[in-house]
């Protein structure tokens, strides 16, 4: 479970260009200065790449801060396992 | 690379990025930020200090003007985002209606390509519907609207101005997989990242091109790779070379290829371990050679290693070795290779000899020349003087005495008079010997010949043993503020010529003409490069006086009464039109 949740955060320090302690848990794009509407694309494209996964239309509008974003990897990831 | 490692080598590689950084802008109907980070990185790891930036959304024809000073302008212009949901649309709409709009795009194509005529590259992505027209049998309306778009754009492309076919780069990526539809509602953003991986891979060759890193030379092993088998074991009779035999094939094909590339300029070198006068046999005499004695600027044919072959052939044709290509079918000589001159690109001969002719074609893309002239036939030619020279000069006791025995004689051309593509080529290519290193496109060139504080000179030369064509030019400002000086924008000369004091003679005779009409001061610039350290001492060898460095360009002064012309006594002048 840490272990996705560390995946996450060194994904989002690298698109938004900022450190991993500098990111706290409720990290939004309201929050977060350079968590604009493009880097959100960044963001999402950079998170399947690195967990082989793919967002569903619904997911994608659901993935609005660190939680849920959090959240919704971790049930697609068990998902995948069965 | 996955985007988070692209985007974490790109920062790297960005914070290290010199002066000297070259823009690109991005223009598009559609949303393309994902583009920026992959073509920076596949840029700058080739050494171009490429910074990209993204227009606004649908914003092309605005854009066209606001970037049209960048060094490249790349134009991603969606059919199916003429207006909103076209792509489905057209379908229902009037043969009018889509003539409509058909006309107004036409219109803002040549006004797009207009406003881009002086950026040194343009590449334009082909119109297609292949995304959204998927039907075999029948062409729907967007895909007729795109080849008539495509028409005009053929039609209205200036030299600097490239298409690219964008079918290309949907079909090798897939196009299921090449689109991302999740965000093309909402954010127009319309392509997947596979795709935008795939498309800087096929565009990187133009931006080799523009920024003068194309290959020029390349360098070939004999056994196993111009033919079948081994000449020294199977004999002139055994080796496999032919269209109908299974083996032989392969490399009868892989020697057609090599010919048309060396028509279009690239050129051609043996270097081989064997007994040279039995591969000369089979240069001059076996039936089934494509490729003839004469297609070779040179030939290393020894039992030396093949690194200081390889550095040898650099030195005698004036040719810097990171523009070799060097194809082997040996491992343990690729490796050599690509350990000793890891600058040297390698390719080894496939295990499956099917696929040899295509990794050969694949090469053609390396050598990728934004502008063909008629000097390129001609090249193989050129090199292969330029040897002869080099053997001749052995024979001579001082410098001097070889550069007599050439008779070396200069032909100046004065504008309006000089030949534009092989000018703007000149700009574009040469390395070595150019004080500034500035590109211009023919446009540029042309527009400096309207302008009358300009002064654009080219000259050819040519010696016993041949015609060099023109292979050297300057440009000279007359200083804006500063009445009675001149600002020398550009100086440059072909490597090809570099070693025979031309650049005084050349320079005299500019200083001569300048005096002519009222100069009476030259301002002179370096701009260090990689590869320009050659000429770092040249205004210094000629008597300016250093008067500042701003922005790692030194500027140079002199009085034109201070000047002292070096005497080159060995070079003869033929006196061309001028229009001063």
């Amino acid at each position: 479970m840490n272990n996705i949740k560390e995946k996450i955060l060194y994904v989002m320090a690298t698109v938004f260009e900022m450190e991993i302690i500098n990111i706290q848990d409720d990290a939004a794009p309201g929050l977060v200065e350079a968590w604009d509407s493009l880097r959100h694309m960044t963001l999402i494209v950079s998170l399947e790449e690195e967990f082989g996964i793919r967002f569903t239309d619904d997911e994608m509008t659901d993935l609005l801060n660190l939680e849920l974003i959090h959240k919704i990897v971790s049930s697609k990831l068990s998902t995948c396992n069965i | 690379m996955k985007l988070t490692e692209i985007i974490k080598k790109n920062r790297e590689l960005g914070a290290q990025l010199n002066v000297d950084i070259y823009e690109i802008a991005i223009i598009s109907n559609i949303t393309i930020t994902l583009l920026k980070e992959v073509l920076e990185l596949n840029l700058r790891e080739k050494g171009i200090c490429a910074k990209v930036t993204v227009g606004n959304y649908d914003s092309i024809i605005q854009d066209s003007l606001r970037f049209s000073k960048f060094k490249a302008v790349l134009v991603f212009w969606e059919a199916s985002n003429f207006i909103e949901g076209f792509q489905n649309k057209c379908y229902s709409m009037t043969s009018v209606e889509i003539d409509d709009l058909a006309e107004r795009v036409e219109g803002e194509i040549e006004l797009m390509l207009n406003n881009l005529k002086h950026t040194p590259l343009v590449l334009v992505n082909r119109f297609n519907s292949t995304i959204f027209c998927t039907d075999a049998l029948k062409e729907g309306p967007l895909t007729i609207l795109c080849r008539r778009l495509n028409l005009r754009l053929e039609q209205k492309v200036a030299p600097n101005q490239i298409i690219v076919d964008l079918e290309k780069v949907l079909l090798k990526v897939g196009h299921f997989a090449a689109v991302d539809l999740r965000q093309f509602q909402l954010s127009k953003a319309l392509y997947s990242i596979e795709f935008f991986k795939t498309y800087a891979e096929a565009v990187l060759p133009a931006f080799m091109g523009a920024t003068g890193r194309a290959k020029k030379i390349l360098v070939l092993d004999c056994d196993n790779t111009l033919w079948g088998g081994i000449l020294g074991e199977d004999g002139y009779d055994g080796i496999e070379l032919s269209d109908f035999t299974n083996k032989g094939h392969a490399f009868y094909q892989v020697q057609t290829i090599l010919k048309g590339l060396r028509k279009d300029g690239v050129l051609l070198a043996l270097c081989s371990k064997n007994n040279q006068a039995e591969v000369e046999h089979v240069l001059n005499d076996h039936p089934n050679m494509i490729l003839k004695n004469n297609d070779f600027v040179a030939k290393k044919v020894n039992w030396k290693d093949k690194a200081t072959n390889l550095r040898e052939l650099a030195s005698e044709l004036n040719i810097s070795l990171d523009s070799f290509v060097f194809v082997d079918d040996s491992s343990f000589e690729v490796g050599l290779i690509k350990k000793e001159l890891p600058q040297i690109m390698c390719i080894q001969v496939p295990q499956n000899l099917s696929e040899y002719p295509s990794v050969v074609r694949h090469i053609r893309q390396e050598f990728f020349n934004l502008f063909k002239t008629s000097e390129d036939d001609l090249k193989t030619e050129m090199y292969k003087q330029e040897r002869m020279r080099k053997e001749h000069s052995n024979q001579f006791n001082s410098i001097d005495e070889y550069l007599t025995s050439l008779e070396l004689k200069i032909k100046i051309t004065w504008q309006p008079h000089i030949p534009i593509p092989r000018a703007a080529q000149l700009t574009q290519k040469t390395n070595q010997f150019n004080l500034t290193t500035k590109r211009y496109t023919e446009a540029d060139i042309q527009r400096m010949l309207s302008d009358t504080s300009y002064s654009v000179a080219t000259f050819s030369v040519e010696d016993n043993y041949g015609d060099y064509g023109v292979t050297g030019m300057a440009i000279i400002q007359l200083h804006k503020e500063l009445p009675g000086t001149c600002v020398i924008d550009s100086f440059l000369m072909s490597c090809r010529i570099i070693g025979r004091n031309i650049e005084y003679f050349f320079f005299n005779e500019l200083v001569r003409i300048l005096s002519g009409i009222g100069i009476e001061k030259i301002i002179g610039l370096y701009k260090e490069t990689a590869k320009n350290t050659q000429v770092s001492q040249f205004y210094d060898d000629l008597g300016f006086n250093l008067t500042s460095v701003i922005d790692g360009c030194k500027n140079y002064e002199i009085s034109i009464n201070d000047y002292k012309p070096k005497i080159i006594k060995y070079i003869g002048y033929v006196r061309e039109v001028s229009d001063e």
